[in-house]
């Protein structure tokens, strides 16, 4: 019988697996260093990792075994110097009916201080952050994902908050 | 610390917005609200993801061989080479017991033994010994001439091609040269074997064979050998052996082929000059000679 462990192993089951994970692996290393060409090359080799242990991968673990992969990866490599993250290009405003001057330049000026408050986050407060918020995960979810205790998710989460509101708020006066 | 709480489950979305200000009506959840609102607008990068997978492909492949690092013979036989070099050397410079003294032409050398006997050699000679068997047995080589003055103690033993001479502590002098063996005792006594012949030599006493065969010499005197006076004494010896002596005391060739070089000598000459030395040779002979640079040409005196 074949044991699903090794099930890894087959490039069919591979690829899909590889596809099904590699734009949220993607935004993971995004998330922790705001570099899209270095994110995908860490994301790239810890999938070429998973593949050369694909034996010794239990299946249910592949894909926390992928994020604790990348993380241990940044971990090894030079920490980051700079975060660049942008908005996306044509998103709404989050008051759609009022279009006054006043009030979009001052929406601008919170999202560029929040972009730079989210830059500054620890990195570990800024990935746990950005998955709840982006891919709207359960903080469960994410110390699944990370390898971490939930409690940890959320003293991360719960730090990120404070800092952003205090770096938010301090422009506004 | 409830309220923390409540926000985290807010933006987890167990809470909803309207849920959170019902519970906390004079707060002020506009700023969280703006965040979690723009920061869902960041941009993040969209994967291609069957070209990721193509590139993926290609790198796992790559990444996949085992490498291999050919073993480098070269590399080891250099290492090898080197460390066979290094032992030998090493083995030599330290447990080589092996001490050599020689002498060039018109030279002469005097040193100690181990056992403080002193040793006097000649002009081109070499005389060598084993420092770590000294203790056991006192023995050396010798090639030519070499006058020992041992100290007392065990057997004392000089070899040569010529023959082996045993001592236990005396004065004697060794001349081994070509077709000429001479050994002569000057205090104590001395043991000669030349092949079956076995010899004692008291003091005054020569043993010498020249070309193989024995021949008497007359006693002497002398406490020393003449030599260590820069002189070359010969008691009725052929005049072949005594060019030979000049060459080496001179560093010249002796061009004695117009004549009887099988006479007999009796004399000595002196190592200070070699026109002295030529005349002390030749006119007791009737024999005259020519000077031309390294060449000394000897002639009979009639027919020029």
């Amino acid at each position: 019988m074949d044991s699903p462990k090794h099930k890894l192993c087959e490039e069919s089951y591979f690829n899909s697996f590889y596809l099904e994970h590699i734009q949220a692996a993607n935004n993971f290393a995004f998330y922790k260093c705001g570099d899209k060409a270095v994110s995908l090359d860490f994301v790239q080799d810890a999938f070429v990792k998973i593949w050369e242990n694909c034996s010794k991968i239990d299946l249910a673990k592949a894909k926390t075994y992928l994020f604790t992969t990348v993380n241990n990866m940044f971990l090894n490599a030079v920490r980051h110097e700079k975060v660049v993250m942008n908005y996306a290009k044509d998103v709404p405003y989050m008051d759609k009916t009022d279009l006054s001057p006043e009030y979009l330049m001052e929406e601008d000026e919170f999202k560029k201080k929040l972009l730079l408050a989210i830059s500054d986050l620890k990195e570990e407060q800024r990935e746990v952050f950005l998955l709840n918020r982006m891919e709207d995960k359960k903080y469960r979810e994410i110390a699944e994902l990370l390898d971490i205790s939930q409690k940890t998710v959320e003293k991360r989460m719960s730090a990120a908050l404070k800092i952003l509101r205090e770096k938010v708020e301090e422009l506004k006066i | 610390m409830n309220k923390e709480h409540d926000i985290l489950k807010w933006f987890e979305g167990e809470l909803s917005t309207e849920e959170i200000k019902e519970r906390y009506p004079n707060e002020d959840f506009s700023v969280f609200e703006k965040v979690g609102f723009y920061t869902k607008q960041i941009d993040v990068p969209k994967v291609d993801s069957q070209k990721a997978l193509a590139d993926f492909n290609a790198k796992k492949l790559v990444k996949h061989e085992p490498k291999i690092i050919p073993l480098n013979f070269k590399t080891i036989m250099k290492v090898a080479a080197i460390l066979v070099v290094m032992l030998t050397s090493s083995y030599f410079v330290f447990f080589n017991n092996v001490k050599s003294y020689s002498t060039e032409i018109a030279q002469t050398e005097i040193f100690n033994l181990p056992d403080n006997s002193e040793v006097v050699l000649n002009a081109q000679s070499k005389l060598t010994y084993n420092k770590k068997l000294w203790k056991k047995e006192r023995m050396l080589d010798l090639d030519g001439e070499a006058f020992f003055k041992v100290t007392k103690g065990k057997k004392f033993t000089v070899k040569t091609s010529a023959g082996t001479i045993q001592v236990l502590g005396t004065h004697f002098n060794v001349k081994e040269r070509a077709n000429y063996f001479e050994v002569q005792c000057y205090e104590g006594s001395v043991r000669v074997t030349h092949g079956s012949d076995r010899t004692i030599l008291k003091p005054g006493k020569t043993f010498r064979v020249i070309n193989g065969k024995i021949s008497p010499v007359k006693d002497f005197k002398a406490e020393n050998p003449s030599w260590l006076t820069k002189e070359s004494t010969f008691d009725d010896v052929p005049l072949w052996q005594i060019i030979n002596e000049l060459e080496i005391q001179y560093d010249v060739a002796v061009d004695a082929k117009n004549i009887d070089t099988s006479v007999r000598f009796s004399g000595s000459f002196t190592h200070n000059n070699i026109n002295i030395a030529l005349q002390s040779v030749t006119i007791p002979l009737k024999l005259s000679y020519k000077i031309n640079g390294k060449k000394v040409e000897l002639y009979n005196y009639a027919t020029h």
